[in-house]
């Protein structure tokens, strides 16, 4: 455990820097821009709760991921099934229901949804051994536009055409933090992270999962079926991804509902990888990897906000960053440079990880 | 004409970073332009000794003199500046590529490839193909191609790069009979031009058919080099195998039970779809140890697969305690008393990042003895019973909890034996259970196997150690291509008639 812990440190630290030396080069400074990004993420009940609402989804876009990894597969199918796990709960707002009840039924809509995207991965995979890479995204691409057609035609809001019908407030999470976008739905991305911890390692079907992921021919020899755990690490995996669409409608105030340029789903499947690498492919390391993720993006607001005046001493600029009144003045491109810096940095010890994997697999055939 | 010595091998000594010796100061000489047949059993030493003088791998001690000169190579590319090339059992192709870009490759000098070097290559190889008589489809990929056409694109690649002393490691093995004719006309023609050859194998009819002179290795040194006129099959398996004979295990002198395991006209096939078990029918009966004895890759790997329910049983019955098992699977077949112990532990018997009692439940995880209402593992109860697996079967492990990988060869096997011993099966299956392991580890597995025969278990042995299948077995079959040549109470059986029984001779 040490060791995975003070190499993701060393990585943070190296993404720092790298991060410092390029805003040096665009002439900002970097003390003031971090000092401002941690306070953005972290200075105060509500940029925690921002930071949470921003991890809630990636938190079960990286269990997509690493259900997958722990049997052996590289799925990265979260981002489609998000797409439609997303449609699938507001769909649950086109009857009504009451308050609680429509909010599980919403949340099987989508659970259901994005186990269904995933069974074409998984049957093609079983059956006819086609890469699960190749099958999801492609499926990934189908999901665009299936999600675009049903949010501009059957769940469209009538006044409002770039975005779906609101969900219906009974199928709504509590809102945390009033006046932020955290709600209960972080309880639920937490829990699932520890269920899915408990299965991996603490039950029978959990167990041939990794079983499979670590040595696919003793696994056979012992009498699993490969194919029974390849459908089920998928279908799971469908699963947590459309629960993570949901999160963002049922689950994200001000918005409660899905606009036509999917603008604020995109990414969340793909970013999922990043988070599970961060994680190093752990279900509770995925819930710090997601904070720090939703931290990242979260503090980049606050390093957009101009810097104190260039004449006062240091020492008070840095406290004027500090109480928050004042940011760096990042440019917006810049910090996207930066962010995808640190990100990569940071989730290389868990990449080698999996290359380390995959060559042990390779060598033991 | 008068012989000229191609390479001189002296003293050669081979230890692997794991410390087994696999060859105690061989000496090899190989006269210009001929056939010469190295022969041994399964880890006798002879693809150690071709991948040495190809420059594969560095040796431990020792000379080689090439044309007088000594040499020493640091790699394949070194060896084949100075005309020595070898086809390894295991072709080095790139299967997607076609023919021709497998030839070339590596020959890029450097720079790449252009159209013209193509075009000028291209060229040359088809005139070795016009000279040699070895025609290939340049333009088609390797992996449609036949396996004995590869093996014709291995050797084209070692014609390209000017070898004059060509190596092949067991380039029978995969071949049919028609290929196999065709292989050794190509090889007398070769001898006529001048060029050298090494000829590894274990079939006594083909190095009798095709060499002009025979090495035999033992267990890593020279047990005797002989002009093929010389020689005989018989004084061949002599010398492959030895004459001493070891003194059975000790054993109850019970008479055998029922039968537990029987096999009646069993056809299975291989990966390529060849039938590699051809019309065995045999009976284990409790109490009796059957040891199958063989080269490996005579349909060894496929029959037990087929019995373990890893594998299509294409025609034939099996049956274990009467009933019929085909269609099972393997959790099925453990549940009706089969343990199997699979040839290779490290890849098919373990999981390796997995810790001693993970390993310890591998194929039981899902009994109920271990787990609780909601199907969730009962480590508690799986440490303990680990604990009595380590207990009994001496296994050295800092913890429950190490992870295999970390354990001894001899400690993981014994984690493996262990494991299926206590599934207390009527039927154990048991393929090379002492390979690789030191002597404290052998005998204890050797000993464990006799101890659960003389409490009534029927156990199958498959072993590409003779003297491990002599000293064990109540009754022996000898297994050559997919078939027996002979099944018959131990005791009837001597060292020399197994010996060409193994190289496929049978004895008059």
């Amino acid at each position: 455990m040490a060791r995975p812990l003070g190499e993701t440190a060393l990585a943070i630290v190296v993404g720092l820097l790298v991060g410092a030396v390029i805003m040096l080069l665009w002439n900002y400074d970097p003390l003031k821009a971090y000092i401002a990004l941690f306070r953005g993420a972290f200075g105060g009940v509500d940029q925690w709760a921002s930071t949470l609402s921003m991890a809630t989804p990636l938190i079960l876009t990286g269990l997509t991921f690493l259900i997958g990894v722990k049997a052996g597969l590289f799925n990265i199918g979260a981002e489609g099934q998000v797409y439609l796990g997303t449609a699938g709960a507001v769909a649950a707002s086109l009857f009504s229901l009451p308050p609680g009840v429509h909010l599980l039924v919403a949340l099987l809509f989508s659970m259901i949804i994005g186990a269904l995207w995933s069974l074409p991965a998984a049957i093609l995979k079983a059956t006819r051994g086609v890469h699960e890479v190749i099958s999801t995204i492609m499926l990934n691409w189908i999901a665009v536009w299936l999600t675009r057609y049903l949010v501009n035609f059957p769940l469209v809001d009538a006044q409002r055409a770039e975005k779906t019908i609101t969900v219906a407030p009974t199928s709504r999470f509590p809102v945390l933090v009033p006046g932020t976008e955290l709600t209960l739905a972080i309880a639920l991305s937490v829990v699932a992270a520890v269920v899915v911890y408990y299965f991996l390692w603490h039950t029978s079907l959990g167990y041939q999962f990794r079983a499979v992921g670590l040595n696919p021919e003793a696994s056979r020899y012992a009498g699993i079926s490969q194919l029974r755990i390849i459908i089920l690490a998928l279908v799971m995996g469908g699963m947590t991804a459309g629960l993570a669409g949901a999160t963002q409608v049922v689950g994200r105030p001000p918005t409660w509902a899905l606009y036509g340029t999917l603008a604020n789903i995109i990414n969340l499947g793909f970013n999922g990888l990043a988070v599970a690498m961060i994680g190093r492919t752990h279900p509770i390391g995925s819930i710090f990897a997601a904070i720090f993720f939703g931290g990242l993006y979260t503090g980049a607001r606050q390093m957009q906000i101009p810097p104190p005046p260039s004449t006062l001493p240091y020492a008070e600029q840095l406290a004027e960053v500090v109480s928050g009144g004042r940011g760096a003045g990042v440019s917006i491109e810049l910090i996207g440079a930066i962010q995808g810096v640190i990100v990569l940095a940071v989730a290389v010890p868990g990449a080698l990880d999996l290359i380390r994997k995959y060559l042990r697999r390779r060598r033991g055939k | 004409m008068e012989a000229v010595s191609a390479v001189r091998m002296k003293g050669i000594v081979k230890i692997y970073p794991d410390g087994t010796e696999a060859l105690r100061g061989v000496d090899f000489d190989l006269t210009k332009g001929e056939i010469h047949g190295l022969l041994g059993e399964n880890g006798a030493g002879k693809t150690t000794l071709a991948k040495i003088l190809s420059g594969l791998l560095p040796l431990t001690a020792g000379e080689i003199y090439l044309n007088g000169r000594g040499l020493r190579f640091s790699g394949p590319w070194e060896a084949l500046k100075e005309g020595i090339g070898m086809v390894y059992q295991h072709f080095a192709l790139v299967r997607p590529l076609t023919a021709i870009q497998n030839i070339l490759l590596g020959q890029e000098g450097g720079r790449v490839l252009s159209r013209l070097d193509v075009k000028d290559a291209e060229k040359q190889v088809v005139e070795i193909m016009e000279q040699s008589g070895l025609k290939v489809p340049l333009d088609a990929a390797v992996e449609l191609l036949p396996i004995g056409v590869q093996q014709r694109v291995e050797i084209l690649k070692l014609l390209y790069r000017r070898a004059n002393i060509l190596i092949l490691d067991e380039p029978t093995s995969a071949l049919t009979p028609v290929e196999v004719d065709a292989l050794f006309e190509m090889l007398r023609q070769f001898k006529k031009e001048g060029k050298t050859v090494v000829f590894i194998t274990h079939k006594l009819r083909e190095v009798m058919d095709i060499t002009d002179k025979i090495t035999v290795l033992r267990k890593g040194k020279v047990a005797g080099v002989l002009p093929t006129a010389e020689a005989t099959p018989e004084k061949l398996a002599e010398l492959m195998v030895g004459t001493k004979s070891l003194p059975t295990a000790s054993r109850s002198e019970k008479p055998f039970g029922e039968a537990v395991l029987s096999v009646e006209k069993l056809q299975v096939r291989n990966d390529i779809g060849g039938m590699a078990a051809k019309d065995l029918s045999f009976q284990v009966r409790s109490g009796e140890i059957l040891g199958i004895a063989g080269v490996e890759g005579n349909g060894q790997t496929e029959l037990l697969q087929a019995l373990a329910g890893l594998r299509k049983i294409e025609s034939g019955k099996v049956a274990i305690n009467g009933k019929d098992i085909a269609g099972l699977g393997p959790r099925e077949l453990f549940k009706m008393g089969l343990a199997f112990v699979p040839e290779d532990r490290r890849r098919l018997g373990l999981v390796l990042d997995f810790s001693v009692a993970e390993n310890g439940i591998l194929g039981m995880e899902d009994d109920k003895k271990y787990l609780g209402r909601l199907r969730q593992l009962l480590w508690t109860k799986i440490f303990q019973y680990t604990r009595r697996l380590i207990e009994r079967f001496g296994i050295l492990t800092p913890s429950v909890t190490t992870p295999a990988k970390y354990l001894s060869g001899g400690n993981q096997q014994r984690l493996v034996v262990g494991r299926e011993l206590n599934k207390e099966p009527s039927l154990l299956l048991v393929a090379q259970p002492t390979r690789g392991l030191d002597v404290a580890a052998t005998h204890f597995i050797r000993d464990l196997l006799i101890k659960m025969r003389d409490q009534g278990k029927a156990i199958l042995l498959v072993s590409a150690d003779l003297d491990e299948v002599m000293q064990l077995s109540d009754t022996m079959a000898v297994i050559y291509q997919g078939g027996f040549m002979k099944v018959a109470p131990a005791k009837e059986l001597d060292r020399r008639t197994i010996g060409l029984m193994m190289g496929g001779v049978m004895p008059t």
